[in-house]
């Protein structure tokens, strides 16, 4: 088996350079093959409805390994969110931009306990930051259900504004407006 | 930061050069894959879909230290298909796959990439084996398998029970000289034709 790990010594055009960032309870950092079952037991659950899930393990397997190449393709990124304490993945956050996407988005997954505890906040601010200072991204939006009342709560305490209706992969969608990052 | 596909490994045949896929590669794969030329590879897909999968075709060289190799014709530069290892989490075996651009066909780029990439994952990866999955209505790509050397392993187990398994020869039987002899006889005839049409007749 040649399998390598994907932090150091893949010879590949891999995202080695994801930068790291520290919040008070996370670490954001680049990808690695175990956190594929934590992605893939959220991408099965129905926590997944509002960001296209749930979805099978194949086309999970295909969102994880594009979740990385996103990193080579676009030079930034969605980061795993480790959760310092118990090194476990609590979620997912940065800035996506697929093709059908109006513009970059800054996205959040939150995955299954690790809710309630402020995590996405101080995720959303930390990428936020990061997006503005180094990727020259100022005021990004994000894509949220309607229906999905905990991000669009989330959005408010971000300072999000509604912009406008609109439809990603045919389905009807909220686009919201950050305020201009770093300014928390 | 280092994030782009430069440290790939390139590989260089005679009329091909091999690189990692690239920000710059992705229209010429989108067209392919919007096309009815993908239909044994899971498409038509649509935009998000191809976005997808050109992504995870990045991060498969992420996760496993190898992956689908981007063609390039030596003497354009332009992209003409991929080739490369492929081994999706919970696939029976790691497999050997390739797609050329429905415009590029017919030039024997399949197999003078797909031979070299085999090479490589033998020589410098130390596989000691592989298959390749293959729809059984594609017969273009089962005779490539077929000049490759693999032959169907009806016993092997498949992907979902709509393949056929074809098993590469071992490095071992790649190196004993027929078979590896024979593909690189028909890779030199495509390179330098015995005979060159001289123009088509005129009536």
């Amino acid at each position: 088996m040649t399998t390598l790990p994907a932090s150091s010594a893949a010879p590949s055009g891999v995202p080695s350079g994801v930068p790291v960032l520290e919040t008070a309870e996370l670490v954001l950092r680049g990808y690695r093959e175990t956190d594929f079952e934590p992605f893939a037991a959220f991408s099965a659950s129905p926590r997944a409805s509002f960001v296209g899930g749930p979805q099978s393990r194949w086309d999970a397997w295909r969102a994880f390994l594009a979740a990385i190449g996103h990193w080579s393709l676009r030079g930034y990124g969605m980061w795993i969110a480790e959760h310092r304490a118990t090194g476990q993945v609590a979620g997912r956050i940065g800035v996506m931009f697929n093709d059908g996407w109006h513009e970059p988005e800054l996205a959040w997954h939150i995955y299954d306990g690790f809710e309630g505890r402020g995590l996405a906040y101080q995720a959303a601010l930390a990428a936020r930051d990061h997006a503005a200072q180094h990727w020259g991204m100022v005021r990004p939006m994000s894509y949220i259900s309607p229906d999905n009342v905990r991000s669009v709560r989330l959005a408010k305490r971000l300072g999000c504004a509604l912009e406008r209706e609109v439809a990603v992969l045919g389905r009807p969608c909220q686009l919201w407006r950050h305020p201009t990052g770093g300014e928390d | 930061m280092s994030i782009s596909a430069a440290s790939i490994p390139v590989i260089e045949t005679r009329r091909l050069v091999l690189r990692g896929p690239e920000p710059q590669d992705y229209p010429d794969f989108k067209a392919t894959f919007a096309s009815y030329r993908s239909r044994f590879m899971g498409g038509p897909l649509n935009a998000y879909e191809t976005w997808m999968l050109y992504a995870a075709e990045i991060g498969h060289w992420a996760i496993r230290g190898y992956g689908m190799w981007m063609i390039h014709e030596r003497d354009t530069q332009e992209t003409c298909g991929m080739a490369g290892g492929w081994f999706p989490a919970k696939w029976p075996e790691r497999e050997i796959a390739w797609i050329i651009w429905p415009e590029k066909t017919g030039k024997g780029y399949a197999l003078e990439a797909t031979h070299a990439v085999r090479k490589y994952l033998y020589e410098k990866l130390g596989w000691d084996g592989a298959v390749s999955y293959i729809d059984p209505k594609n017969l273009d790509s089962i005779r490539l398998a077929e000049r490759l050397g693999a032959a169907k392993d009806p016993n092997a187990a498949n992907i979902d029970g709509n393949d056929a398994v074809y098993r590469h020869p071992s490095p071992e039987r790649l190196k004993s000289g027929q078979i590896r002899d024979g593909i690189e006889l028909e890779i030199s005839h495509y390179c330098d034709p015995l005979f060159k049409p001289k123009g088509f007749p005129v009536d």
